[in-house]
């Protein structure tokens, strides 16, 4: 088994579709322990990123998934028939990061974040799934209240929430404006 | 009070109202639209004029400030009156500050706090977006499985039942589809619900069951693909007819209910 350990879990990631956590693996290969599985995980996807090939394993949505590589993306466009992308709106984004950083967080409050009421990109961002209404808040009119999803975290290539932009890389963004604006 | 003189304009700077609303044709006017919301054009102006976001000269600012709106010639309450209402509170904290008071003011106690907080949070929000946009960005290059259609699930026979919302859904799907697909001359040629009604329940008849999408897709005007979309929905609304759809993503079967309800007089 543990030869084939590293074709074993390449098979399993192929197959998943939503990303492969190491803890899904570790119950999927019972007995393997998790160092091994860890080990053969890093070799397959260095094996991927080093090799001349389309795709390669990347880690997101805290677990790991087959993705094409970037420099594919054009001929992946053509076989997809999508011509472009559709690249959130800044007010989405806008919104998207002011529930992520303020999360559980409901709408009123939102608004007043982005000095902008939010009611309609709110609804967007459910739609897309981004978002999630988690429940009501025990305050006047029981306004709701909504988190980021899975979704979220996989759509920006994130494993959890401490993986959004720390405090100082957005200080750090700040200053790199500052000279460039003024 | 820290209010000081107008701050000395940096020369090679073009003129606020060039600066980046306005396109070189349309002269004057200022599109408030390229601003996120009103906190946005305030954090713009501070950094314009070199502004300590500490320290913000509040007279200088909301002069700033309405001068943008005021290029608008008409205020669209809609859109603006977020930008109207930060507009009055500028003007709110002002006069805060010009009321005279028997001890100097803590710091914590400085009007100008709250809208300074609230900037300070906007900022940082701002900056988690442009971090953000470039992941996104980074993310929409790599494909992955997970965006295609689903692999069927573990009974075929998963079988479920519309409801007209999401009839309606497929409907639109379909449509848009079709729109994309070209550009072609549209002949006008009525179509009647009594008359696509019967057709279909004829057709319905004569086949025992019809795919959705196929059926639409042979319509050749927008028009006449409407009618029969109409008929489809009153035929599940009346509960003549059943629309089933196996799988997500997979076409929606119509078919006639074995013992329709007499009330039905369609034909």
């Amino acid at each position: 088994m543990n030869s084939r350990l590293k074709e074993t879990i390449e098979a399993l990631i192929f197959v998943s579709q939503d990303p492969l956590s190491l803890e899904r693996m570790q119950v999927l290969l019972e007995g393997v322990p998790g160092e091994d599985i860890r080990a053969a995980v890093d070799e397959l996807a260095g094996d991927y990123s080093a090799g001349d090939r389309g795709i390669h394993i990347v880690r997101g949505g805290g677990g790991y998934l087959f993705a094409t590589k970037p420099a594919f993306d054009r001929d992946v466009r053509r076989l997809l028939q999508i011509e472009r992308k559709n690249k959130l709106t800044s007010a989405s984004l806008e919104t998207l990061a002011a529930i992520a950083y303020h999360q559980p967080v409901t709408q009123s409050e939102i608004s007043a974040i982005r000095g902008v009421d939010s009611t309609y990109t709110l609804k967007t961002l459910l739609e897309k799934k981004l978002i999630k209404i988690v429940g009501r808040k025990k305050a006047p009119g029981n306004p709701l209240v909504y988190r980021t999803s899975e979704q979220f975290l996989l759509y920006l290539g994130l494993n959890s929430l401490d993986e959004l932009p720390s405090e100082e890389e957005m200080s750090r963004i700040l200053q790199e404006e500052k000279p460039a604006d003024a | 009070m820290t209010e000081g003189p107008a701050l000395p304009q940096d020369p090679v700077e073009p003129p606020m109202d060039a600066v980046p609303a306005a396109g070189p044709s349309d002269g004057y006017q200022v599109r408030l639209e390229i601003f996120e919301g009103p906190l946005d054009l305030l954090l713009f102006l501070i950094r314009k004029k070199k502004i300590d976001i500490h320290d913000i000269p509040i007279a200088a600012i909301t002069r700033h400030y309405l001068e943008y709106l005021g290029k608008k010639e008409q205020i669209n309450l809609d859109r603006e009156a977020e930008f109207l209402f930060v507009a009055a509170l500028l003007i709110y904290i002002k006069s805060q500050m010009l009321l005279p008071r028997e001890t100097d003011l803590a710091e914590q106690d400085d009007p100008r706090r709250v809208l300074v907080n609230r900037l300070l949070e906007y900022q940082k929000i701002k900056a988690a977006c442009s971090l953000l946009r470039e992941k996104e960005e980074d993310q929409l290059l790599q494909w992955k499985r997970h965006f295609l259609p689903p692999l069927p699930g573990e009974s075929d026979l998963d079988v479920v039942e519309l409801s007209l919302f999401e009839l309606a859904e497929s409907f639109f799907v379909l449509m848009k589809r079709r729109a994309a697909d070209s550009t072609r001359i549209i002949r006008g040629r009525d179509v009647t619900i009594e008359v696509k009604m019967k057709e279909l329940v004829g057709l319905l008849r004569e086949r025992r069951m019809i795919d959705f999408l196929e059926y639409f897709t042979a319509h050749e005007s927008l028009e006449e693909a409407l009618v029969s979309f109409f008929c489809v929905l009153e035929l599940v609304k009346t509960r003549v007819a059943v629309a089933v759809q196996d799988e997500l993503f997979q076409t929606i079967r119509v078919w006639l209910r074995k013992d329709p309800p007499r009330q039905v007089a369609h034909e």
